[in-house]
């Protein structure tokens, strides 16, 4: 239910993928979080492909039994569910000067690790990888998330080699402990 | 009338210094109404403990044995379809020892037993079986008598309420004439709406009278600076954003029982930025329109958008169909609870813009709503100093507007320009009433003719 591809690419230990590939994928991670700690929102946009699925589900607490169940899926509410074009709407709001909720700006850094690589094809490259996000705002708001995210990166001939096609962020928490998700994961 | 009130649990305050929180002629209030530890307890046991509280939708828990846990105030409840359909809300507490009986947020069960001794209960929060009963207890434990404190559960078109106080009038009564505006989101199409599914929760260091309000009574904030980036992130880029009119006809209406809306005729400009062009379309042209002008009248059909608050704490905006209930944490906190409703007989691909849209816009990461969470917990924040407790605020917008009657001849106890606080000044006046009438005979009794009126 929840991605399908990418839980049968992990259904065992992925294959040992070759160094190169791995430095390559984990360089474009490390890339585009840092444009989003700089805030270089526009050029971080600019990785995102034009048929692109931002999505978020909810988590809830469930027994052991219904554990299957704790994410919503595609036909559930979410706390993300963007296209290119209303993640266009996002940056616009971000970049402008009456965007509230990150004017005074936050100030987010990413820790991004476990990164583990299968490719589909030459082109298409499945990553999971784990994200802690450190978000401090304003005099003394500290918000910490720690999520798992599902990327499908796509090779392209630009100077940062992939777009992310697909990115699923799997969040920990289940009540949102802040205040809003202003920023990106 | 100087008698303190609920002495045990605040001592604070008396009526007379309570009811003087607000004064509507002068158009003043006491922002002590947000921070006060003392009004703070008194609300969960005035308001909370004795008011409807929305408990989410019916789609949300179809089949017998389906639960959802939630609360009534900082009370958490267990919410449990039974067998023969109806609803049971109880204490999600054992009366053993205090225990939570249920630890899921929601799931399917056909029993509900006590992690910390075993005591078990039923779908209805029976208790039924005691380990050890005979060897432990002597038999002669009654155990119909131990079962969690049950709910009073109504249901108004899909949405379920549940009530402590068994003094309080039926809830069709208690909700008045706010029903009239909720059928413009529940009352479209003959089937009714469905939720989608998933409940998103998230905290806000605020009090809940901030959110309360706002969906009762300001319109001021979407048309003026609040929510200008958000209306950026849903209109085309060329488009001059100060060049974007926010529409001016409507209403703010002041209701019965603390309820409060209001609502934009005609102009479906909030909808299109808000929930795009799709079901925009769909909201005002074609059959479901034509249904909905069939069902509600002309009038209503034409409201494009209406957003409400049904005291105390369960709000909504008819038309984005975003719902949601803010639980008090504390006098500085609240977790807000939402979910979607789309009509139930909306073809699919309307039912999917719908839900991608109130994620997009009113959600924790919502275009429109991470700006509201960011005025919030700054007015806390301020509201920590002394100083600035002690001040004013001001709630007189819109009071030479406000009139007994309306053109549309929409039900309500007064009326002003959609740009106005009638509502809240009705809220707050409201909220002084029942915070200082020690049952439901003295709350029906309140008075609660406006300033019109006056």
């Amino acid at each position: 239910m929840l991605d399908d591809t990418f839980k049968a690419a992990f259904e065992s230990k992925p294959k040992a993928v070759s160094l190169e590939l791995q430095h390559e994928v984990e360089q474009f991670l490390y890339w585009e979080s840092k444009l989003l700690t700089d805030r270089r929102y526009k050029e971080w946009f600019g990785l995102l492909a034009e048929d692109l699925h931002y999505w978020m589900p909810i988590r809830s607490t469930k027994i052991m039994r219904e554990v299957a169940q704790e994410y919503t899926d595609e036909q559930g509410f979410a706390h993300f569910d963007d296209n290119w074009y209303t993640m266009k709407g996002r940056i616009r709001k971000i970049m402008s000067d009456v965007g509230w909720s990150e004017n005074p700006a936050s100030r987010v850094r990413y820790l991004i690790g476990n990164v583990m690589v299968v490719p589909e094809n030459e082109n298409t490259i499945n990553v999971v990888s784990a994200s802690m996000v450190y978000r401090t705002r304003q005099e003394r708001q500290l918000d910490v998330f720690a999520c798992e995210r599902r990327d499908v990166l796509r090779r392209v001939e630009t100077e940062a080699g992939f777009e992310i096609v697909r990115r699923t962020i799997l969040i920990d928490q289940s009540t949102i402990l802040s205040n809003n998700l202003s920023f990106f994961f | 009338m100087n008698v303190k009130a609920n002495v045990g649990a605040t001592g604070a305050y008396s009526d007379a210094e309570i009811l003087a929180m607000i004064d509507e002629k002068n158009g003043k209030y006491d922002p002590k109404i947000y921070v006060d530890e003392a009004l703070y307890r008194l609300e969960l046991e005035r308001i909370f403990a004795r008011t409807w509280i929305c408990m989410g939708h019916e789609s949300q828990i179809p089949k017998p044995g389906d639960f959802t846990t939630a609360y009534i105030g900082e009370d958490p409840v267990v919410v449990v379809r039974q067998k023969d359909a109806s609803i049971r809300v109880f204490l999600n507490q054992c009366q053993h020892r205090g225990m939570r009986i249920c630890r899921a947020d929601s799931g399917n069960a056909k029993s509900f037993t006590c992690t910390y001794h075993g005591w078990a209960y039923n779908q209805g929060g029976d208790l039924v079986s005691v380990p050890m009963e005979k060897e432990a207890f002597g038999g002669c434990l009654n155990k119909a008598e131990w079962g969690p404190k049950q709910a009073r559960v109504e249901t108004y078109k899909g949405l379920i309420f549940a009530n402590w106080d068994a003094d309080a009038p039926p809830l069709d009564e208690y909700l008045g004439d706010v029903k009239f505006y909720m059928d413009i989101m529940l009352d479209r199409c003959e089937e009714g709406t469905e939720a989608i599914p998933g409940i998103q929760k998230w905290v806000i260091p605020c009090n809940w009278k901030f959110a309360a309000e706002q969906f009762a009574s300001d319109a001021y904030h979407a048309g003026t600076t609040s929510h200008l980036s958000g209306i950026m992130a849903g209109v085309p880029e060329d488009v001059d954003i100060t060049q974007v009119a926010p529409p001016t006809e409507g209403l703010n209406v002041h209701l019965e029982n603390g309820h409060g809306c209001g609502l934009f005729l005609r102009n479906p400009m909030f909808y299109m930025t808000i929930v795009g062009p799709k079901v925009t379309e769909y909201l005002t042209t074609g059959p479901a329109y034509e249904e909905a002008v069939r069902r509600l009248g002309q009038g209503r059909a034409d409201v494009n958008l209406c957003h409400t608050n049904v005291f105390p704490n369960l709000s909504f905006l008819a038309g984005i169909n975003t719902v949601r209930m803010w639980q008090p944490r504390g006098p500085n906190e609240i977790e807000v609870w939402t979910f979607t409703l789309v009509d139930k007989t909306a073809p699919q691909e309307i039912k999917d813009e719908w839900r991608r849209h109130t994620s997009r816009t009113f959600s924790a990461g919502g275009v429109f709503e991470q700006d509201d969470g960011e005025n919030w917990c700054d007015i806390q924040q301020v509201l920590r100093g002394h100083v600035a407790q002690n001040q004013k605020f001001n709630i007189e917008m819109g009071s030479h507007t406000v009139t007994a009657d309306n053109p549309e001849g929409f039900p309500g106890l007064s009326f002003a320009y959609t740009y106005s606080e009638e509502s809240a000044r009705g809220v707050y006046r409201y909220w002084t009433q029942i915070m200082t009438a020690p049952d439901w005979d003295a709350i029906r009794r309140i008075e609660q003719r406006p300033l019109a009126a006056e």
